[in-house]
């Protein structure tokens, strides 16, 4: 073999290389991440999933769901908000400034020149960090996914189609377990445009006892049981519905600030 | 084997492994490749957010992705406090806070800035100096005109707290009220100070 030496090396210098890439270097930039903390609080994130919810990745990965739903928010861009909050001794010439003024949609700069401007009048601001995008707009979050999003992930679920809706934060969206629950033994019956199939096996119909199951689904219709018997959740159920509701990917943090809706 | 059939068969070419000519580079191409390597230079530099594993789309740089940080109360008024320093005070004083030698004295690390009042900083700002003024040891003979007389009361506030407590500084925020209350009641002394004057007043 006349190219032995270069071949090997051109073999050793592409394995190597991806190696160093896509393993090595992502292992040293991210791989003594730890929890964090929520953004001018002290509040830990991501929260430890409790045991039900850990075994409910393992339910949500052996049925395959990341092949239709995705946990990862994209955000294309972050402008900034400048707020009145006081308009200060010297109201109507603040109102008139206002008026004359874009307070969306702003880069910092910008936003620093009309914060500067209104508090120039005795008027006092606040400038809020608001984070735009298509996935944001869909409603699928409030800010892009971060690392430490998947802290106790694995493996990490990202998936990468959406038949269906974008999981990062169904926690937040829909916190009713019991409605989780229903939607995961027959969806159609929580939404009607659902194309989700019906995962009826983590189920089981049983006869009621001398009294119905706290447990037991409330279903209408044909979905219902037959009179004398009860849909409940098999332990697999009940772990999914905990992992889908330990998904809650909508706090700030540095990777990602944001300004919180303030709390009423 | 007769000699018939042995000559129509397919015989080996007389050179069995073909070498290709050696020819020089273009010129161009290496040109081509400096321009490409210096443009992508450029988008790294502009996108990578120099692998710092906290920096990603649509953050370009770890400084854009403090700039993004919401700030609040304390935290907010430092924010505005270097906005409002690097665009009326940093010319002269520096970005660094150093100075400037024969043009302005330095603020990082001067008594003047760290002092436990603010009364005689607040005022210089405010009035202006006019004559010798010794900052770390070192006499300035210089004038500073009144830039902060034109500041909100926040904004004067917020950039004294910055200086206060940046590069190295360790000393207690002002207030917007200080400030305000400062102002109304310094209508004695309007034109600009000596540091020697000023070491009249109280801390």
């Amino acid at each position: 073999m006349k190219s032995g030496f270069p071949a090997t090396f051109v073999v050793v210098l592409a394995l190597g290389g991806s190696t160093l890439g896509f393993v090595l270097a992502p292992a040293v930039q991210l791989g003594g991440i730890q929890q964090t903390t929520v953004l001018n609080t002290a509040d830990i994130y991501p929260p430890q999933r409790t045991g039900d919810a850990t075994l409910g990745l393992q339910v949500y990965r052996a049925n395959g769901c990341a092949a239709c739903h995705t946990e990862q928010v994209r955000q294309d861009g972050v402008a900034c908000e400048v707020v009145l909050t006081a308009p200060g001794a010297n109201p109507a010439a603040v109102t008139n400034l206002l008026a004359t003024l874009t307070l969306t949609n702003l880069t910092k700069e910008a936003a620093d020149l009309v914060a500067g401007q209104i508090t120039g009048l005795g008027g006092k601001v606040e400038t809020h960090i608001v984070p735009n995008g298509a996935d944001l707009d869909h409603g699928w979050g409030v800010r892009h996914s971060v690392a430490e999003d998947y802290l106790y992930d694995y493996p990490v679920q990202l998936g990468g189609l959406r038949a269906g809706p974008d999981l990062a934060s169904i926690g937040v969206r829909s916190p009713d377990a019991g409605l989780q629950l229903k939607h995961l033994y027959a969806p159609k019956s929580v939404n009607s445009n659902s194309r989700m199939p019906s995962f009826k096996y983590l189920f089981t119909v049983q006869k009621i006892g001398d009294a119905p199951s706290p447990d037991a689904l409330n279903l209408s219709g044909t979905d219902a049981a037959p009179a004398g018997f009860e849909v409940v959740p098999k332990p697999e159920a009940r772990q999914l519905a905990a992992y889908l509701l330990s998904l809650r990917a909508n706090l700030p943090v540095y990777d990602a600030p944001f300004t919180p809706p303030a709390k009423p | 084997m007769s000699d018939d059939i042995k000559s129509s068969l397919p015989q080996p070419p007389s050179d069995p492994q073909p070498a290709a000519d050696h020819s020089t580079l273009p010129i161009w191409i290496i040109v081509l490749l400096l321009v490409l390597l210096f443009l992508g230079g450029l988008y790294f530099d502009n996108h990578s957010g120099w692998f710092q594993p906290q920096v990603y789309a649509p953050f370009a740089s770890a400084d854009q992705l403090e700039m993004y940080q919401p700030k609040s109360g304390a935290a907010a008024a430092l924010a505005r406090g270097k906005v409002v320093y690097e665009q009326v005070c940093g010319l002269c004083h520096g970005i660094d806070g150093l100075g400037k030698p024969g043009q302005a004295p330095p603020l990082a690390g001067s008594e003047w800035v760290t002092a436990k009042g603010f009364n005689r900083l607040a005022h210089i700002p405010l009035m202006g100096v006019n004559g010798s003024i010794k900052v770390e040891g070192k006499d300035w003979n210089m004038a500073m005109a009144a830039m902060g007389a034109a500041l909100p009361d926040a904004d004067l506030a917020a950039v004294l707290s910055y200086i206060r407590s940046s590069w190295g500084n360790q000393a207690s925020p002002v207030t917007e009220d200080d400030v305000h209350k400062l102002r109304a009641g310094m209508g004695a002394h309007a034109a600009p100070m000596s540091g020697d004057q000023m070491m009249a007043m109280p801390e």
